[in-house]
């Protein structure tokens, strides 16, 4: 083989391809993929997301016999069977019945939509704008972050149960036209926790701005002319996040538990429309009867906040811009 | 630093003022008020009140003022009420004014009784003065239903001391494990160790809190009762009555001894410090991790350092900064408590005061708590950034 027959474009081309970096978000997976217990988690997650999307749809597609109706109807969330009320597990109500003979696994299934919505939604919204005004608060520091940090001091003074209830007195009836009514009222409370939570996230960012603000590579980057906004989104969020995850993740079961408060206030989203908040607090003035009952709705918000920690950790480690391998 | 001092004192005050302003709103806005189940639509004519006992009432509790004099009055006071009143002139509208049609009409009837002002007060027999001051100079007024005619400050001042003492203990033991802790998750990343205390603290965080109380009942005051062993009181502050096999009749702890306040708060403490020692360590853990790789940690491993020192005086001093930004905001909590373990517990503290005083519309006492912790979120979040600069030099603030 002599030299002159080697194609020496299709070898640059190699070697271009070959040195290009690959994707930021490959190498972040990549990592992610080493972190067992992380990995473990997130397919628990993406399993409850599906069960919870999945699950009613092909349940209300399958019957059982219904002793009130005495025939066979679909699975439903409010259809009763009083004959059947507070049935033990059967083969066709895996988890009983509840105090109107609705079954409780459906109602589990279906509840667990609104509730991770909520709950996912919250918790990102919150932390993406809590951190996001919590690096510009930090960066520009001086009366920026003053005004910035007295609105957060406000907003925490702010009492939660008066503020809730005057809202809820505000909001009860809205509806957003072609919602179905529980999503329109999951999207005035995703609006309002949000609105209420984002100061953590906005306070711990904050804080590590202020140190991050003064190191050489931020001079560096000013130096090469990067203007304010990108060093605040290149460089201040990226290196805030870690404690930024670990808030978050501590805040998932938060929301959930806040949720169910909201509806016991009136305010919430209410029975006959489940959430898990609520059958939790359902099941537990009936829990000296059938202490199961607390249980799935319980069992179901400690894995998925357990799984999200074990994933928030091992997202901690992936997005380490100083961890090199 | 001085100058940045005295512009934030500033700031902070505004923002307290404000607070309570929004807040004043917010309660004023609430349906229902103090006034809602009086009776106007009770069905027994006998119950019913006639519009002039509501209008009595409505002036005892400064109801009938309008809104911003009721602020003003619950801020700086109702002695200059009818001076700067007359002075501005009489309004005229006559509805809320039904008694004598002056300024007169928006005084307590004490504080109208004594001319509308304290001076010549006789202070020493340790009585409320008969016109408010104002919790600007710290007169809490009085409460209107929990404890009718008592001072706010009596009322809070019992509380207080329950509260204050389980939220130390419980700070000071989550502060005295979680660090360490995270610290050693950190250091030994990966570690057995590390993923027992990562799961530990996972589990923490995801347990509600008051059924993890719940439990905690159920073991240690309800089984261990049954199994013969010595058992935990389950609420309360101090002992009323000894039990025989309880842990204060097997120890010989006395009544109301330090020892059987300690007894009592053992469980509580328990409950809390599993909450926040979780959440403390995990952030911890999570800085100290980042700390760990950056260059002045390798310069100082460099120069010479035992790993001590580098762990203890380097990085983990620069790691404390989130922990320091989540801590603080446990300064408030030390004044008003924690509402589900009071609950759950029995334990007469600021919380579940609060809660009650809300739920029964006494509004000196609702107002009085906000206020006060109010003051602690400013204070706690300056106490933070104070610390900032101590922790990380390169922090500044002028």
């Amino acid at each position: 083989m002599s030299v002159a027959k080697l194609d020496v474009n299709a070898l640059q081309n190699e070697a271009l391809i070959l040195s290009k970096p690959e994707h930021i978000l490959i190498t972040y997976w990549n990592r992610l993929r080493r972190h067992r217990l992380a990995m473990l988690s997130l397919y628990t997650l993406v399993f409850i997301i599906a069960l919870v999307a999945i699950g009613p749809m092909v349940m209300s597609r399958m019957t059982y016999y219904n002793f009130q109706q005495g025939q066979e109807v679909p699975y439903a969330r409010d259809t009763q069977d009083l004959p059947n009320k507070s049935a033990s597990p059967s083969w066709e109500h895996p988890m009983g019945t509840d105090d109107l003979g609705r079954d409780t696994l459906f109602r589990l299934l279906i509840a667990g939509r609104l509730s991770l919505t909520i709950a996912f939604t919250v918790v990102f919204l919150g932390e993406t704008i809590g951190i996001f005004i919590g690096a510009v608060s930090g960066y520009y520091a001086g009366w920026v972050d003053s005004v910035i940090q007295r609105i957060v001091e406000f907003i925490i003074i702010l009492p939660t149960l008066p503020l809730l209830l005057t809202l809820s007195s505000l909001f009860r009836d809205i509806r957003i036209t072609g919602v179905p009514p529980e999503w329109s009222q999951a999207i005035v409370i995703i609006i309002i926790l949000t609105a209420l939570g984002w100061t953590g996230a906005c306070r711990l960012a904050r804080a590590q701005v202020l140190s991050l603000r003064n190191q050489e590579f931020t001079e560096a980057s000013r130096a090469l002319g990067m203007s304010d906004l990108q060093i605040i989104i290149r460089h201040m969020m990226p290196n805030s996040l870690p404690p930024i995850i670990v808030n978050a993740t501590l805040g998932l079961s938060g929301v959930i538990i806040l949720e169910s408060a909201l509806s016991f206030l009136g305010f919430g989203i209410n029975p006959p429309v489940a959430t898990w908040g609520n059958l939790l607090q359902e099941a537990q003035s009936k829990m000296h009867q059938d202490a199961t009952i607390a249980l799935y709705p319980g069992m179901l918000i400690f894995f998925t906040s357990l799984a999200f920690n074990y994933l928030g950790d091992g997202l901690r480690d992936a997005l380490d811009p100083r961890l090199k391998l | 630093m001085t100058n940045y001092l005295i512009r934030r004192a500033f700031q902070m005050l505004l923002v307290v003022i404000f607070s309570t302003f929004v807040i004043y709103v917010l309660l004023n806005a609430v349906p229902g008020g103090p006034l809602s189940g009086i009776g106007r639509d009770t069905g027994d004519l006998k119950a019913r009140l006639n519009s002039e006992d509501i209008a009595r009432i409505e002036r005892t509790l400064g109801l009938n003022r309008p809104f911003y004099l009721r602020y003003f009055a619950w801020l700086v006071g109702e002695d200059w009420i009818d001076e700067v009143g007359e002075a501005i002139g009489n309004p005229g509208d006559a509805s809320s004014m039904p008694f004598t049609n002056t300024w007169d009409d928006y005084l307590s009837p004490t504080c109208s009784a004594a001319g509308g002002t304290n001076t010549g007060f006789d202070f020493s027999t340790n009585k409320p003065s008969p016109c408010g001051k104002g919790i600007l100079r710290w007169d809490f007024g009085e409460s209107w239903s929990l404890a009718r005619g008592k001072t706010v400050s009596s009322i809070i001042g019992d509380r207080f001391n329950n509260t204050i003492r389980l939220m130390v203990t419980v700070i000071v033991i989550s502060l005295a494990i979680a660090i360490p802790i995270g610290i050693i998750s950190a250091v030994r990343q990966y570690s057995i160790l590390d993923y027992f205390v990562s799961s530990f603290s996972f589990f923490g965080i995801a347990m509600p809190v008051f059924w993890f109380g719940l439990l905690l009942i159920l073991l240690f005051a309800l089984r261990f009762r049954d199994w013969g062993l010595p058992f935990f009181p389950a609420g309360d502050v101090v002992t009323r009555r000894i039990l025989p096999g309880s842990i204060q009749d097997v120890l010989g702890i006395e009544k109301e001894s330090a020892a059987d306040y300690v007894v009592h708060m053992f469980l509580p403490v328990m409950m809390l410090s599993l909450a926040s020692l979780a959440s403390w360590s995990r952030f911890m853990r999570s800085s100290m991790l980042e700390v760990l790789r950056q260059d002045y940690v390798r310069t100082a491993r460099a120069k010479g350092l035992t790993e001590r020192v580098v762990i203890l005086r380097h990085a983990a001093r620069n790691a404390l900064i989130p922990v320091i930004t989540v801590v603080v905001f446990a300064i408030p909590n030390v004044f008003s408590g924690a509402v589900l373990t009071e609950t759950v517990f029995n334990y007469p503290g600021m919380g579940s005061l609060f809660v009650n005083a809300l739920s029964r519309n006494d509004w000196p006492i609702v107002m009085a708590f906000l206020f006060i912790s109010a003051i602690l979120v400013v204070v706690a979040t300056l106490i933070g950034d104070i610390l900032y600069t101590i922790v990380d030099p390169r922090i500044r603030f002028d």
